[in-house]
C-alpha cells in the first residue's frame, strides 16, 4: 500500500501543474511586453534618425518641399514620341485632397477586411497568393497607375516620361537580317549586333522626394535594383521573370531617371514598366538570394501603408495582418490609422461577423446578396455596391475541334453557331446568377475598350439553330427527339466541368435541359480539377468543357486563340486555328499606340464572334457590402475608387489603440 | 522488458519506411503526380512557352522531373542522420553523418519544420484542453453510470451522451456559430480567431476599472477556445462513458468482488480500489489512441473556427500532393501512432502484473 498514489500525491501534482503553467503565462507574457519594447525601441531609432536627416537638410539649407504637400512639380519636359506624352493633370493626389475639403472628414479608425487563409509570406517576388499581393499592394508602389476614372496611365512614383518608338526601324533591320540571314549561314545571334535599332524604350522621370516608410529618398538606382533583382536566376521568381522578359535592361539616366529598354515592340510594354512595384535596395539588398527565397516577411516601399515590423512578419494561425500608416509617406496620407486582415475561412462564420459588425467588407454570392438585402438591420447599417468590373473574367464552354487526330463535329463552325443559340444564356444569367452576371459576346470584359460595342451576343434562337444544324446533316430522322446524322449518329456530347462547384453545377444541368430541347443529347460530366487539366490541357481527350478566365482590362487572347498555342500544353486547348484572327492577334501585339490597336482589338472579337471557338456565357457582377461608417466609398470606371480616399467621420469612429 | 522495449523501437524503422512508401506511391500515382496541382496552377496570364520555363524551373529545382522512386529514395536520404550530403545544386556529396532535414514544401516554397512549428501549437492547445475534459466526463459518468446501473442517471446519460455523438461536428459548428456568436441571437463567444482585436494592447489579467470589467489578454484567448473545444469535445463523451461503464460492470459481477464485499470493504473502496483498477485494461486500449489524435488535429473544427492547425496542413498537403509535407506529416503521424502502441504494450504490464513480455 505504501507506492500507493494518495490524495497527498494528487494534490502535490496539481500543485506543481499549476506552478508549471504559471510559469509559462508569465514567460508569455513577458514576451508581449518584449514585443512592445521592441516596437518603441524601433520609433525612437526612426525619429532619431529623421531628426538627423532632418538637421543636415537645414544646415545646407536646402528643405525641398514635399512634391504631395507643394504645388504639382509634374508636368515639366514633355517629349515627343506617339503616345509618349504623361496627362497634363500629374497630381496623382488630386481626388484625396479634394475628398479632405470634405467637413466631416477626419484621419482615424481602422479598416477591417478578411482573407480566408493566413498567407504564407508577404516578401514579394517570391510570394504566391492573392492575399500577400493584396497586402504588397498598400505597401509598394510602382511608377504609374491607372486613373480609376479615364482608365488612364497617370503618374505616380514616376513624374512624366517619355517613349522613344522605333519600330519601324527595327522592323526593317530585321527584314534586311532575315534577308542577310537566308544568305548567310544561320544568323549570327543578332542582339549583340551594337547596329541593331532598340525598338522601344521609355524613360521615366522620377518625382524628387518620394520616400520610402524608413525615410531613404527613392531613386534610379532603386528601379534598377528592383529589374535586376527580379532577373537575378537565384531569386525564386520564375513567374515574375517570364512575365518582364521582353524588357532588355533597365538603365539609370541621372539620380532621378531610368530608361527601360524593349527587346521588340510589345503592346503592354508600358504597363510592363508602369505597375512594376518599386523595392528599396538599401534594405532588400542587405539579404543573399537564398535568404530571401526563405524569408516569410521583408516588405518595404514606398506605399501608404507599411507593415509594423518590415523584416521579421511571421504567419501565425489566429493571428490578424496588419498594416499601419506610413507617417512619411510622400503623398497625401490615407485615412485609416491601420488596415487589418481577419483570418475567417468558414463562409458562413465570414457572414455572421460582417452581421455583428465585426468587418467592414462582404463580396457576397448573389443568394446572400438578395438575402442581406431583405434584413433590415443589415439595410440600416451598411451600404452596398452592385457594378461590372472591367477586370472580371467571363465563363465559357469550349467545344474541342481535334480529338485523337480527328476532327470532331464541333470543327464546323455552323454546330457551334447552332449550339450557343441553343443555350438560353440570358436565362442562365436571369435564373441560376439571379441577373447579377451579363451576358458576354467575347473574350474581352464589355467595359474594356478592347471590347468592340456594335457585337451583340448571339440571340437564342432554336428556329435558326434547327436550320443550320439542318444544312450540315443533322436531322430528327427516327422521330426519337434527337437530332442524327444521315448515318444514324446521334448528336450527342459530354460536357467536363470542375466538380465540386455549385455554381458550374446548376449552370450545366441548365444547359443540357435547353439543349435537350432542341434535340441535343449532353451528358455532364463533372471531374476533380487536376483530373480535368490533364484531360483538357495534355490530353486533349474531351468533347465540350465548361470553366473560366480571369480577366485584365486589357487582355492577350494569343494564349487562347492565337494556332500557335494548340499543341499541349497550351492554353488553345480547343484547337481553334484562323490564318487570318493569327495574324491579327501577332499585329495588335507588336502595335505599341493604342489609337491603332484598338481597332484591331475589335475586329479580333468580331472573328471570335462569328467563329465561336467557345460559347461565351457571362460575366458575373461584383456584389459587396461595406459598414455603413465609411465614407465616400464611390463607384469607378474601374469598380471602386482606392481605399485611400475613404474615410470614417470622428464621432462614427469604432477602434483605436 | 528493456530488451522487448528496444526490438520494438528498431522495428519501427522497417515499418516507418513501408508506410512512408505507400502514401508516396499512392501520391505518385494519383492524376497530375506529385506536385501536379500545384504546377497546373502556375498558367495563369502566362503563354505557353513562358509557362513551360517556369514550370521546367520548378520541376528541377524539386526534383519532380525524376523518376517517382529516385524522388522517394532522395528524401530517405535526405531526413536520414546518415546518408550523402545533398549540395545546393542537387548533385550528391559525400558519404557520412549530416543533418536529417524535412525539406522544403512543394506549394508553399518554405521550410515543412516551419509549416509544422506554426500548425502544432494550435492543435496542441486545443487537444490539450479537451482531450482531459473528454476523459474526465466520460470516465467520470460511465463509473456513476455502471454504479446506479438501471437508474436514472444511467439512462439519461446514456441518451444525452449518444445524441450528442450523432451530431455531426460540421453542422454543429456552424449552429454553435450562427447561435451562440451572432448579434441576431446570442452574441456571447466571438465567431473566428484566437484573439480580438485589440489584444496586443490588452493588460494579461482580466481586472475592473471605472469603466467596467475588462477581461485582459489571457481571458480573451480563454474565450475564444470555448466553441472550438467544445466542438472537439461534445462527440467523444458517448464512446468513453460507455465503455467504462461496461468494463466496469463486467469486473462488478467478479467473484473477487464479491469476496471484497463479502469481508467488510466498503462500497467507495470496493469501487475505486478493486473494480477500478481492473477495469483500466480497456481504457489504456483506447488511450493509446490519444497521442496520435492530439497531434493530427481535425479538419472541420479547424475551418469552421479558422484556426488553422495539423489537420488542415495535412488535408492541403494531399490536395496539392506536395510531397515533402506529405511525407513529413505521415513520418510523424506514422512514428507517434507506432510510439504510442508500443507505450500501451507497456502500461499493460505496468497495470496487470500477469501481462509479461519476458
Amino acid at each position: 500500500m505504501d507506492n500507493r498514489f494518495g490524495f497527498k500525491d494528487l494534490v502535490f501534482t496539481l500543485l506543481l501543474a499549476v506552478f508549471i503553467i504559471s510559469v509559462w503565462l508569465a514567460m508569455k507574457q513577458m514576451d508581449r511586453h518584449g514585443d512592445v519594447l521592441r516596437s518603441i525601441d524601433q520609433k525612437l531609432t526612426d525619429q532619431t534618425r529623421d531628426l538627423a536627416r532632418l538637421r543636415r537638410l537645414l544646415d545646407q539649407g536646402s528643405l525641398a518641399l514635399s512634391p504631395g504637400h507643394g504645388s504639382n512639380p509634374g508636368s515639366a519636359t514633355q517629349g515627343s514620341g506617339d503616345q509618349g506624352e504623361s496627362p497634363a493633370q500629374a497630381d496623382p493626389f488630386a481626388r484625396i485632397r479634394a475628398v479632405q475639403q470634405n467637413p466631416d472628414y477626419a484621419l482615424g479608425d481602422f479598416y477591417v477586411d478578411v482573407f480566408a487563409v493566413v498567407p504564407d509570406r508577404l516578401t514579394p517576388l517570391v510570394s504566391s497568393d492573392v492575399y500577400a499581393s493584396t497586402v504588397q499592394g498598400y505597401v509598394l508602389e510602382s511608377l504609374a497607375q491607372r486613373d480609376p476614372e479615364t482608365l488612364e496611365w497617370q503618374p505616380l512614383i514616376a513624374s512624366d516620361w517619355t517613349i522613344e518608338d522605333n519600330t519601324d526601324a527595327w522592323r526593317a533591320y530585321m527584314q534586311r537580317q532575315e534577308a542577310e540571314g537566308a544568305a548567310t549561314a544561320p544568323a549570327a545571334d543578332a542582339a549583340d549586333d551594337p547596329e541593331r535599332p532598340i525598338p522601344l524604350a521609355i524613360t521615366f522621370r522620377l518625382r524628387p522626394g518620394v520616400v520610402f516608410s524608413d525615410g531613404e529618398p527613392l531613386t534610379a538606382d532603386d528601379v534598377v535594383f528592383t529589374f535586376d533583382w527580379i532577373m537575378n536566376p537565384e531569386v525564386e521568381a520564375p513567374r515574375e521573370r517570364a512575365y518582364y522578359e521582353k524588357i532588355l535592361r533597365v538603365e539609370k539616366v541621372d539620380e532621378l531617371a531610368v530608361r527601360f529598354v524593349f527587346k521588340e515592340p510589345y503592346y503592354q510594354a508600358f504597363e510592363l514598366a508602369a505597375v512594376m512595384p518599386i523595392l528599396p535596395e538599401h534594405f532588400y539588398s542587405r539579404w543573399t538570394p537564398q535568404e530571401f527565397n526563405q524569408s516569410t516577411g521583408l516588405l518595404m516601399g514606398s506605399g501608404p501603408y507599411r507593415l509594423e515590423d518590415p523584416e521579421g512578419w511571421r504567419p501565425e494561425p489566429g493571428k490578424n495582418i496588419e498594416l499601419v500608416r506610413n507617417e512619411r509617406y510622400w503623398g497625401e496620407p490615407p485615412a485609416f490609422d491601420r488596415l487589418v486582415w481577419r483570418i475567417i475561412e468558414n463562409d458562413a462564420a465570414r457572414l455572421t461577423t460582417f452581421r455583428n459588425g465585426d468587418i467592414d467588407e462582404f463580396p457576397a454570392q448573389p443568394e446572400q446578396y438578395q438575402m442581406l438585402l431583405k434584413d433590415p438591420d443589415v439595410q440600416s447599417r451598411t451600404q452596398h455596391f452592385e457594378f461590372q468590373s472591367p477586370t472580371a473574367g467571363y465563363l465559357y464552354i469550349g467545344w474541342n475541334q481535334l480529338r485523337s487526330g480527328k476532327p470532331t463535329i464541333f470543327a464546323d463552325r455552323r454546330v457551334r453557331q447552332a449550339l450557343t443559340m441553343l443555350i438560353d444564356r440570358q436565362r442562365i444569367v436571369d435564373e441560376v446568377m439571379l441577373g447579377y452576371a451579363q451576358v458576354v459576346s467575347g473574350p474581352f470584359n464589355p467595359l474594356s475598350p478592347q471590347s468592340d460595342p456594335s457585337v451583340e451576343p448571339w440571340p437564342y434562337d432554336p428556329t435558326r439553330a434547327a436550320a443550320l444544324l439542318k444544312e450540315v446533316g443533322f436531322e430528327d430522322r427516327n422521330r426519337d427527339g434527337v437530332l442524327e446524322l444521315p448515318d444514324g449518329r446521334p448528336l450527342r456530347f459530354e460536357l467536363n466541368y470542375p466538380a465540386g462547384s455549385e455554381v458550374f453545377e446548376r449552370i450545366v444541368l441548365f444547359i443540357k435541359d435547353t439543349l435537350a430541347r432542341g434535340g441535343v443529347v449532353m451528358d455532364p460530366k463533372p471531374l476533380e480539377w487536376s483530373v480535368l487539366l490533364q484531360r483538357v490541357k495534355d490530353d486533349r481527350n474531351y468533347d465540350a468543357v465548361s470553366l473560366g478566365w480571369s480577366g485584365t482590362i486589357e487582355s492577350d487572347p494569343y494564349q487562347i486563340f492565337h494556332s500557335s498555342q494548340i499543341p499541349a500544353p497550351g492554353d488553345n486547348s480547343t484547337s481553334y486555328a484562323n490564318p487570318q484572327l493569327d495574324a491579327l492577334i501577332e499585329q495588335a501585339r507588336m502595335t505599341v499606340n493604342e489609337e491603332e490597336r484598338m481597332p484591331l482589338w475589335h475586329q479580333v472579337h468580331r472573328i471570335l464572334h462569328e467563329d465561336q471557338p467557345y460559347t461565351f456565357l457571362f460575366t458575373r457582377k461584383t456584389l459587396v457590402f461595406f459598414d455603413g461608417r465609411i465614407k465616400n466609398i464611390q463607384r469607378t470606371r474601374l469598380g471602386l475608387n482606392p481605399l485611400q480616399e475613404w474615410y470614417v467621420p470622428q464621432e462614427q469612429r469604432k477602434w483605436s489603440r | 522488458m528493456l530488451t522487448y522495449i528496444i526490438r520494438r523501437l528498431l522495428l519501427l524503422i522497417p515499418t516507418l519506411l513501408g508506410i512512408t512508401l505507400l502514401v508516396f506511391l499512392v501520391m505518385a500515382m494519383a492524376p497530375g503526380g506529385i506536385g501536379g496541382p500545384m504546377l497546373d496552377e502556375l498558367g495563369g496570364q502566362l503563354q505557353t512557352a513562358q509557362m513551360q520555363r517556369v514550370r521546367a524551373y520548378y520541376e528541377q529545382r524539386y526534383g519532380l522531373d525524376k523518376p517517382a522512386l529516385v524522388q522517394y529514395a532522395r528524401w530517405i536520404n535526405q531526413i536520414s542522420p546518415v546518408g550523402f550530403e545533398v549540395m545546393p545544386d542537387g548533385s550528391l556529396g559525400e558519404w557520412g553523418f549530416k543533418r536529417p532535414d524535412l525539406g522544403m514544401s512543394l506549394t508553399r516554397h518554405r521550410p515543412v519544420i516551419d509549416l509544422i512549428a506554426e500548425a502544432l501549437p494550435i492543435t496542441l492547445l486545443l487537444n490539450l484542453i479537451s482531450v482531459p475534459i473528454v476523459y474526465s466526463v466520460g470516465i467520470l459518468s460511465g463509473m456513476l453510470a455502471a454504479r446506479y446501473r438501471g437508474q436514472w442517471f444511467d439512462v439519461s446519460s446514456g441518451v444525452a451522451f449518444l445524441a450528442l455523438w450523432s451530431v455531426p461536428t460540421i453542422w454543429a459548428g456552424v449552429m454553435l456559430i450562427g447561435l451562440l456568436a451572432n448579434k441576431q441571437y446570442i452574441q456571447l463567444f466571438p465567431t473566428a480567431g484566437l484573439h480580438s482585436m485589440l489584444a496586443d494592447s490588452m493588460p494579461f489579467l482580466p481586472r475592473w476599472t471605472e469603466s467596467g470589467f475588462e477581461p485582459g489578454w489571457l481571458l480573451d484567448a480563454l474565450w475564444h477556445l470555448v466553441l472550438p473545444v467544445t466542438c472537439l469535445s461534445y462527440a467523444g463523451f458517448a464512446f468513453l462513458s460507455k465503455l467504462t461503464r461496461s468494463s466496469i460492470l463486467e469486473n462488478l459481477s467478479a467473484d473477487y468482488v464479491r469476496t471484497a464485499r463479502a469481508k467488510g470493504v466498503g462500497e467507495r473502496d470496493v469501487l475505486l480500489r478493486h473494480v477500478f483498477r481492473n477495469s483500466l485494461l480497456a481504457l489504456i486500449t483506447v488511450a493509446a489512441g490519444i497521442l496520435p489524435s492530439l497531434l493530427a488535429g481535425s479538419v472541420i473544427v479547424e475551418t469552421i473556427f479558422s484556426i488553422p492547425g495539423m489537420g488542415r496542413l495535412g488535408v492541403q498537403a494531399v490536395q496539392y500532393r506536395d510531397r515533402e509535407l506529405v511525407l513529413a506529416v505521415t513520418l510523424i503521424a506514422g512514428f507517434i501512432g507506432l510510439v504510442s502502441e508500443l507505450l500501451r504494450d507497456v502500461c499493460y504490464a505496468i497495470a496487470d502484473p500477469r501481462v509479461s513480455y519476458e
